[in-house]
């Protein structure tokens, strides 16, 4: 069974934003929620990096581990998804997640929070595939049409990956060799406990 | 051969990387995410960088801390809520099989005196309820999961658990209204003096060294009190930082003022399991106090003796809200 | 404290007023569904769309139904110039999805910000819906033919009285091909060359300076190419913001090639983060810079001299002026020192190949042609054009500005740079099929008819001044150059906050008679000033919901197909203008060889048209049915190269037969991928540098001397061709009986005289290239360029400069007059001396990933909105210590003009050196601290609004395009 990582390339991401909008669009994303979100880090300096950050699907993902009505699951993929259903919008995931995945609508009392959301690796939820119910909870599911997320897809500078883990690990190798430099994969120790060093 | 040059060349900026003391590398790959996150990791620092939206939260790549507080939700919370509340359960029950329920020594004499006005009594028990809905509200955060969910299966739980959710944030309303309208009201008689430390040295009564003299408050009710105001006070405190989430504070905020919020409420929950007990089953003729308010002459010449006399000397105003004690013959 | 928070809720009431709507469920589909639930009404039902729009319920919610049919559609993005392929999933008429393009060897699959958003434009929530007319300050809706009728009516009106050019006519990067040629039509049957776009203030300058140095305005190479260079230069230019999906290219490049990657920049942007060396200069030096680095390359001999000797005309001139900047004086004016600039041009000029990668940085300057310049003989100088991994490779801004260039929406020239002396004007007359005297008659007088118009850089000062019949004496030079000033202006999708001195625009835009805004969105134009009658807005539709063609920056044509019917009461561009022909009186003339279908223009004739009269710049291989060959077969272009692959239906082809594309479409040239190229065949898309500016010059040759292009019969420069050179060479019968009977139809006795670019059918070309030849000759590239006012270009200072030290020693050109405009250089610049000390920051602009020009479309874009919600400034944490100011505080940014000042967030960051500030120009709705959302049509305004940076920038032009100076002018921050 394949093992699905997102990689972000820091070396290549200019933080154009395409990953972000690319996911507005796919899911109709409402204002507020941000499935994925592009961090400048020593912006304006040398050393200047731009890193693409969503959900990473951990392995042992501390979402689930804290939730606590248990709704979260892992698909065949390793990818992380969640019962809207069963949801309850404590925000626990939110402490726990090492990359500020989950997002909360505001509609709960005191501006509070609803159901949390968050990158689905473009692979829906737990309603059947490619259904009305599944789109309006989760948005599509492109994982079902046998293709990837639309982020990594539409990555202007082919920055973001998306795939099997093993695959994005030895395309990511294969260029750090060929260019000479690399500064790692972000976000790969946190998340699948292993990092991508070529 | 050449391969082992380049990892030596690649080790090398790591090396000069991990000895920065500020982990801002100032040439290009002279150190790789995955150090860096182990560094932050290890510290406990966040990776923050900017972002254009508006959301701060945001701005924050990788916040190693929730790790921390995973560990904190699943094992230490758990653990610490556990043993409190099921070891006072123990304590408690050990308490009783051995010592039995404490009586009135003088048995009743029929005549009662008011030891709680209405206004007292509505504030206790409005405080009382809404202190059990949040304590099984929130203990359904941490164990329910475990216990309940297999129990009622995920529908349910959620149900439950989402009105749950809506009682915890809305009761914390009344809680901590009551907890200001009792400071208000008791903290006169709870100040604690020189007769507490002989109170409790004879351990209260219970451990057969002696009845000692109390005032309207013992100072074992005193430190209920302050368990109640001061925690309390916290937990509300901390709580009204999680229901408005990032007003006040950033993640860290959010996760140091959850990790507060539940160890003081699961010990708190211990503490009101124990003064539960005593007003109770506990403790012939206590209940009364926050029942009717009436409380038999003779309990209350036991428990609070100077108090008794304080009402009769008429030292003392009649508590707030009573037209006027009729227990002083 | 207290202060800060009401203000953080204040500044987030603001904006959750905005987007209450977008996650309360008006604009917010999927919360939308879940209140209808699906298969309901559909948007229909928020009352938005007209009932004639909305189709077939449930797929009109803009949600995918995989239970029925998905039509795929290929358009390409409306944004900038890269050209990336946009794939439409379109079910029952309504865009439900968005996929990539894989196969576009441009794009890849891939997009930026804004392409990953497109299809939020043809949902349009905020677009405009239907026509509209001000009256009395209040927005009224009007039916089309209403508003046409009165629009051409008072046209008419004000062309009986004050001529045909006190009409400016503003056209669009953003229009197709189709539309923009369709629209310079326009301006020449009305009568005028006031007609103007985009590229007079994003690349004018490069246009005139890179033609007046080897032939052709345009990018010489392509995206693609970059892969091959070894070394990059980035100057003057963040594509990493502007043109993201390029980065793959150039990223790719540094990569694979291992690449030096050097960008020179006043500000540490995305793109000099991914440098390997990253230069900062002071903003407006950046002759003295090119300079400093040729002063290397000439002192240490790394020049190439074959090259120079065969191709270039002038370098000496070169030497003796770079020979004063020693790297010290340099240093002092630029700021960069000499060992690193030393490094540079060292990389530069012998780690080859080299290209050197130019935007606005370089163009939007005062001395914008001779920066061009300067880049163009850099490139001479080290050898580096007309071969792979070379060249010039100028990042245009919009989707279509290369192709709106091309078409000649510029004041200049008429369509295909022919200009517009009398045998330009006696060409298109063949070309349209009318008679010269009939065009000549609509004109004010043949002089006017032959002389440049007004540019949109200084339109308000053309309706703020007099005309030569209006002035008084006391004018003195503060007058138009044509009898009556301004009157009125018709603007086709153009933002109105584009351009410098905007509260001086604003007084032009009250004094204006009549205002026609055609476009997508009320852009600023319509709503910052305090018009109250005389204006209206005509609903465009994007060029998603229409078929054309688009050039993108490396000359590729790309067809793009209608995704889907123009929403609410939108029209596409050709039927307004055909539409507003006829109420004009010439649309039989106008539109006589162009097929009309029931009242609808066809896309596919205009472009006939266009491949049987754009000779010069080879726009005319392309026809349309090649062009959607190629659209069909994009997987078969190799990605480097641009190459059809062998045995494919676009063997040999490069992708959108990127201009020149020579001859006829039977003839089936490939296009050029590369231009000025001698290692090919011209047949190949091989070429020289061209004959453009005479054969000889002070007893030098002009003519290339041993350097021809791969397979040439004349084995040495020439001149272009014509009948007569032709018959020089004998190979005048080689023209076969048609084309001589075409010659002597249109040429009758002059016909020695007809040229390759005045040829109608094609047959001189022909001849040339079965000789090897290219059709406009084998020349060597000017150096010096002895027609502009700095024939070997020089420093100058800014006319607002922080450095009022070197003003002595360099400054601006004398007070002049151009383009009908009194040009005031030196009198205003004498004013930096006394300004500078009270505003001591250098202010400049520039673009932000997330919005494009004047910003209406994406600030309307919820997708993009969300992502930049405030104008800012940056400015140097240094400075703002200074100044007590906070990272995303409140403050005023203020300028030497018009008591200007505009009220941002600060944004502290060291992308800017101390003493510079940055601040973007896609902003607009606000002016001088007043936020002017109520004066847009209701549900028109942007989501988001914020001051625009040309309420502060200043006056300052370039002497040879007036092209308008954003990027040096000076101002001072202060805290609000």
């Amino acid at each position: 069974m394949p093992r699905m990582k997102f990689l972000c390339d820091s070396d290549r991401c200019i933080e154009c934003n395409a990953c972000v909008t690319a996911c507005k669009n796919e899911h109709e994303v409402p204002w507020g929620i941000n499935r994925r979100r592009v961090v400048t880090l020593n912006d304006g300096r040398p050393g200047e990096r731009s890193i693409s950050m969503a959900c990473m699907h951990c392995t042992d993902a501390p979402c689930a581990a804290v939730c606590p009505v248990s709704c979260f699951y892992t698909t065949a993929d390793a990818i992380v998804l969640h019962d809207k259903d069963l949801c309850i919008g404590c925000g626990y995931c939110f402490y726990a997640c090492p990359f500020g995945a989950p997002q909360y609508p505001k509609v709960g009392n005191f501006g509070g929070r609803g159901k949390m959301d968050k990158c689905t690796y473009c692979a829906g939820g737990p309603q059947q595939d490619n259904t009305g119910v599944e789109y309006i909870q989760y948005g599509s599911n492109r994982i079902a049409e046998g293709k990837l997320p639309l982020c990594a897809e539409m990555c202007s500078t082919k920055a973001l990956l998306a795939g099997d883990g093993d695959i994005i690990a030895s395309i990511y190798k294969e260029r750090v060799q060929r260019r000479g430099y690399g500064s790692g994969a972000w976000g790969w120790r946190t998340a699948y406990k292993a990092d991508v060093t070529a | 051969m050449m391969r082992a040059l380049f990892a030596a060349l690649l080790a090398l900026p790591l090396l000069a990387g991990g000895a920065l003391a500020q982990p801002a590398p100032s040439v290009r790959g002279a150190i790789s995410a995955e150090e860096m996150e182990l560094q932050r990791m290890l510290q406990g620092g966040r990776i923050e960088g900017r972002v254009s939206i508006p959301d701060r939260q945001s701005a924050s790549l990788v916040q190693p801390a929730g790790k921390e507080w995973r560990d904190f939700h699943n094992r230490t919370l758990a653990w610490v809520g556990g043993v409190a509340v099921l070891g006072i359960l123990a304590a408690l029950a050990g308490f009783l099989g051995l010592k039995g329920r404490i009586r009135i020594a003088g048995g009743a004499s029929g005549r009662t005196i008011t030891r709680f006005s209405l206004l007292e009594r509505a504030n206790h028990w409005m405080v009382a309820s809404s202190f059990i809905v949040l304590g099984l509200t929130g203990l359904n955060l941490t164990f329910g999961r475990h216990l309940l969910l297999p129990l009622l299966g995920p529908e349910t739980f959620t149900a439950i658990s989402i009105a749950g959710k809506y009682a915890h944030n809305y009761l914390a309303f009344p809680f901590t209204l009551g907890i200001v309208v009792m400071l208000v009201l008791w903290v006169r008689d709870n100040i604690p003096n020189a007769r507490d430390i002989d109170w409790l040295r004879k351990g209260g009564g219970f451990l057969g060294l002696g009845h000692p003299e109390a005032a309207r408050f013992n100072a074992g009710q005193k430190v209920v009190f302050w368990i109640t105001v001061l925690g309390g006070g916290a937990v509300a405190v901390s709580g009204y930082v999680l229901i408005f989430p990032f007003a006040v504070t950033d993640i860290a905020g959010m996760q140091l003022a959850h990790m507060v919020h539940g160890i003081i409420a699961v010990l708190m929950i211990a503490a009101m399991l124990a003064h539960i007990y005593i007003g109770s089953i506990g403790m012939e003729g206590a209940f009364d106090a926050m029942g009717s308010g009436q409380v038999d002459y003779n309990w209350a010449k036991e428990h609070h003796g100077l108090w008794v006399q304080d009402v009769a000397k008429g030292h003392r105003a009649p508590p707030p809200g009573d037209a006027r004690a009729y227990g002083a013959d | 404290m207290l202060i800060k928070r009401a203000e953080a809720q204040a500044a987030r009431r603001r904006l959750s007023s905005t987007y209450d709507g977008l996650s309360a469920g008006g604009f917010d589909r999927r919360a939308f569904l879940r209140s209808a639930g699906i298969g309901g009404m559909g948007l229909a039902t928020l009352g938005t769309l007209a009932p004639g729009r909305a189709r077939a319920s449930g797929a009109a919610t803009g949600v995918l139904d995989h239970a029925r049919p998905v039509t795929r559609v290929k358009n390409m993005c409306t944004h900038c110039s890269v050209g990336c392929s946009v794939i439409a999933e379109v079910q029952e008429g309504v865009w439900v999805g968005q996929e990539p393009a894989w196969e576009s060897p441009i794009n890849r699959g891939t997009h930026c910000a804004k392409g990953a958003a497109v299809r939020e434009l043809v949902h349009g929530d905020r677009r405009l819906k239907y026509p509209m007319k001000l009256v009395n300050g209040q927005w009224q809706r009007i039916g089309w033919d209403t508003a046409l009728d009165e629009i051409a009516a008072k046209l008419g009106e004000i062309r009986g009285r004050a001529g045909p050019d006190s009409v400016f006519w503003l056209g669009s990067a953003k229009f197709t091909n189709e539309a923009a040629y369709l629209y310079r039509k326009l301006a020449a049957f009305w009568g005028t060359n006031t007609v103007d776009h985009q590229a007079r203030i994003c690349h004018s300058t490069t246009v005139a300076g890179v033609a007046n140095t080897w032939g052709y305005g345009a990018q010489t190479n392509s995206y693609n190419d970059i892969r091959n260079a070894k070394t990059m230069i980035i100057m003057g230019g963040n594509p990493a913001e502007a043109h993201p999906v390029s980065l793959q290219h150039v990223l790719s490049g540094k990569e694979i090639q291992r690449a030096n990657l050097i960008v020179i920049d006043p500000r540490f942007t995305r793109t000099a983060a991914h440098a390997t060396e990253y230069v900062r200069l002071r903003p407006g030096t950046d002759i003295p810079l090119i300079w400093g680095m040729l002063w290397h390359i000439f002192q240490n001999g790394w020049e190439d001299r074959e090259f120079i000797r065969q191709r270039v005309h002038g370098m000496e001139e070169i030497r003796a002026e770079v020979a004063k900047w020693v790297p010290d004086e340099v240093e002092r004016v630029t700021g960069v020192p000499g060992a690193q600039l030393r490094r540079v041009a060292q990389m530069f000029a012998t780690q080859k190949p080299a290209t050197l990668i130019w935007c606005m940085g370089a163009t939007q300057k005062t001395v914008g042609t001779a920066n061009v310049r300067a880049y163009s003989i850099l490139l001479l100088a080290t050898g580096n054009v007309g071969s792979a991994g070379t060249g010039a490779n100028i990042f245009r801004g919009h989707c279509n500005v290369q192709g709106a260039t091309d078409m000649g929406l510029d004041v200049t020239t008429t369509s295909g740079y022919y200009g517009l002396d009398e045998n330009a004007w006696r060409h298109w007359a063949r070309v349209w099929g009318v008679e010269y005297e009939w065009l000549l008659s609509r004109f004010g007088s043949k002089a006017l008819m032959e002389m440049p118009g007004i540019p949109t850089t200084r339109w308000f000062d053309a309706v703020l001044m007099p005309g030569e019949a209006e002035k008084k004496d006391s004018d003195g030079q503060a007058f138009v150059g044509q009898p009556h000033s301004l009157k009125a202006m018709m603007v086709f999708g153009h933002g109105g906050n584009t351009v410098t001195r905007m509260p001086e625009m604003v007084k032009g835009l009250e004094k204006l008679e009549l205002l026609v805004v055609a476009d997508p969105h009320p852009t600023t134009f319509s709503m910052i000033s305090g018009r109250r009658d005389g204006t209206y807005l005509l609903p465009i539709c994007t060029s998603f919901e229409m078929d054309g063609s688009r050039t993108a920056s490396n000359r590729s044509l790309q067809w793009g197909a209608k995704v889907v019917e123009p929403i609410f009461e939108s029209r596409n561009d050709y039927d307004v203008i055909h539409a507003l022909a006829r109420r004009l009186g010439f649309a039989d003339r106008m539109f006589r060889d162009i097929e009309v279908k029931d009242g609808t223009v066809v896309a596919e004739s205009v472009l006939r048209e266009m491949n049987r009269g754009l000779w010069s710049i080879g726009y005319t291989g392309q026809s349309p049915d090649r062009l959607k060959l190629h659209m069909a077969n994009q997987q078969h272009f190799d990605l480097v190269t641009l190459r059809g692959k062998p045995g494919t239906p676009v063997a040999g082809d490069y992708y959108g037969l990127p201009w020149p594309c020579w001859g006829t479409p039977e003839m089936k040239h490939p296009g050029t991928h590369i231009l000025y190229d001698t290692s090919m065949h011209v047949k190949e898309g091989g070429g020289t540098f061209r004959a453009r500016f005479g054969v000889e010059r002070n007893g030098q040759t002009l003519l290339a001397e041993g350097s021809y292009s791969k397979g040439s019969e004349i084995q040495d420069g020439y001149p272009e061709f014509t009948v007569a050179v032709l018959k020089r060479l004998g190979w005048f019968d080689d023209l076969t009986a048609a084309e001589k009977a075409s010659l002597e139809r249109h040429f009758g006795a002059n016909i020695d005289r007809a040229a390759w670019h005045t040829d109608l059918s094609g047959g001189i070309i022909r001849v040339a290239m079965e000789h090897g030849c290219v059709p406009y000759g084998n020349a060597k590239a000017r150096a010096v360029a002895w027609n502009l006012p700095d024939p070997v270009p020089v420093h100058r200072e800014p006319i607002y400069t922080a450095r009022p030290d070197l003003m002595a020693k360099y400054p601006t050109l004398p007070d002049r007059r151009g383009f009908r405009m009194p040009h005031l250089g030196q009198s205003v610049q004498a004013r930096s001396a006394t300004v500078a000390k009270d505003f001591p920051i250098i202010l400049t602009s520039g673009r932000l990933v997330e919005y494009e020009g004047g910003g209406e479309e994406t600030r309307s874009n919820k997708w993009l909105a969300e992502l930049q919600q405030d104008m800012f400034v940056e400015i140097n944490p240094a400075d703002a210590a200074e100044r007590g100011i906070r990272d995303g505080g409140w403050v005023w940014v203020s300028g030497p003009e018009s008591q200007a000042r505009t009220r941002v967030k600060a944004l502290v960051t060291e992308r800017v050196a101390k003493g510079v500030a940055f601040m973007p120009f896609h902003f607009g709705g606000w002016m001088q601290g007043e936020d002017r959302r109520r004066h847009y049509p209701a549900g028109t305004d942007p989501i988001v609004l914020g001051e625009s940076v040309n309420t502060v920038t200043t006056y300052g032009y370039d002497p040879v395009t007036f092209m308008q100076e954003t990027k040096v002018t000076l101002c001072q921050i202060r805290s609000a």
